[in-house]
């Protein structure tokens, strides 16, 4: 976004035009970041494989969701719209090819305890594997396993039929966990 | 087909992101146990939704409250440049407009130029065979380099207006 410098009382206009702008209040719109800002931030952290792409596209997400002109029947729905908005970013993300490497560097910080080293060790490896699959392989796992979208909301927000979803959906899957081998298989956990 | 999905899968995969796997009923753990697709949803749904539990805490997101200041910053950036953009094409079409005009007049007065120039020469000239010669050959220059009059007066319209969309910004 362009560097501005705005003076309090165009600060205040700004506030005031996004209140008409914006299909939500600020005080709608808090109560709905916080339920789903994390999750959608892992989500673009994961499909993206880069945590700095993963702010700008958090904001520029909000930023379509408010202003779009949709009627929301339910939380749900407005859930699922915000995720929809979330994955078209991340798919033109995928049609400029960018590639950055991935950051490793808060899942590679230092553990205290054995059991933190061995959290911190598996979000590393799922990381490492996760940056083997293809970007929409990321996408399906994450809105199938992670949050836990139907088949058939998953195949709206992708564009595909919901057999071609489950067929791709089953690939994403066996590659995961052949990527992460034999010891993820029990209860999805380092054995 | 039948290999890739289950039809218990999304039961699975509701029971996994719920956190209770551990106490589901028994029937879905043998389920699971012997379906080779839900024994692989279970691991990846525990892989990925430790990871989502685990980021739910440790993540930092920006405050809500400076993502909506910069989403109405943004917003009435944008107005302001949807204002903008009309005057912008009208800035580009009197552009387009003068330098129509000013063709038009260069055509217009062009043959009393030509005329005021033959009647200069002959004047100031007229006794001197050689001054004479230059004016002709001036006077016929001017004839023949109307387009490139027509160039000239274009460019120096053109110019400003190519600056000017050059250097606006979006």
């Amino acid at each position: 976004m362009r560097e501005c410098v705005l003076t309090d009382m165009e600060r205040a206009g700004a506030f005031e035009d996004a209140e008409r702008t914006f299909q939500m209040t600020e005080e709608a719109f808090r109560v709905f970041y916080e339920q789903t800002a994390r999750p959608v931030w892992v989500y673009l952290a994961r499909t993206t494989g880069d945590d700095r792409l993963a702010d700008d596209l958090l904001q520029e997400t909000y930023y379509r969701f408010l202003r779009a002109r949709t009627a929301f029947d339910s939380d749900d729905h407005r859930r699922h719209y915000l995720f929809r908005i979330a994955t078209n970013l991340v798919r033109d993300q995928w049609r400029r090819a960018r590639t950055d490497a991935v950051d490793l560097g808060e899942a590679a910080e230092v553990p205290e305890t054995s059991e933190d080293n061995d959290r911190a060790l598996g979000r590393i490896d799922l990381t490492r594997a996760l940056e083997q699959l293809k970007p929409r392989e990321r996408s399906l796992l994450w809105l199938a396993y992670a949050q836990g979208f139907s088949h058939e909301e998953i195949a709206s927000q992708l564009g595909l039929r919901t057999g071609s979803l489950k067929a791709l959906l089953f690939r994403a899957r066996r590659r995961l966990i052949s990527v992460l081998g034999d010891r993820y298989r029990s209860g999805g956990r380092r054995g | 087909m039948a290999d890739h999905s289950c039809v218990y899968e999304h039961d699975v995969v509701a029971v996994v992101l719920s956190h209770r796997w551990d106490r589901a009923n028994d029937e879905l753990k043998q389920h699971a146990a012997d379906c080779e697709v839900c024994r692989d949803v279970v691991a990846v749904a525990r892989l990925l939704s430790a990871d989502q539990e685990h980021a739910r805490y440790e993540v930092h997101v920006p405050a809500a409250g400076q993502v909506w200041w910069r989403a109405a910053v943004r917003a009435r950036l944008e107005a302001a440049h949807a204002v903008d953009r009309p005057l912008t094409w009208l800035h580009g079409i009197a552009g387009a407009c003068a330098v129509g005009v000013a063709c038009a007049a260069i055509g217009m007065a062009w043959p009393s130029l030509r005329e005021m120039a033959s009647w200069f020469t002959f004047e100031a000239f007229g006794a001197d065979s050689r001054m004479a010669d230059v004016a002709a050959f001036v006077t016929a220059a001017m004839q023949r380099s109307l387009p490139l009059a027509f160039v000239v007066a274009a460019c120096l319209v053109l110019a400003p207006v190519a600056l000017y969309f050059a250097l606006t910004d979006d």
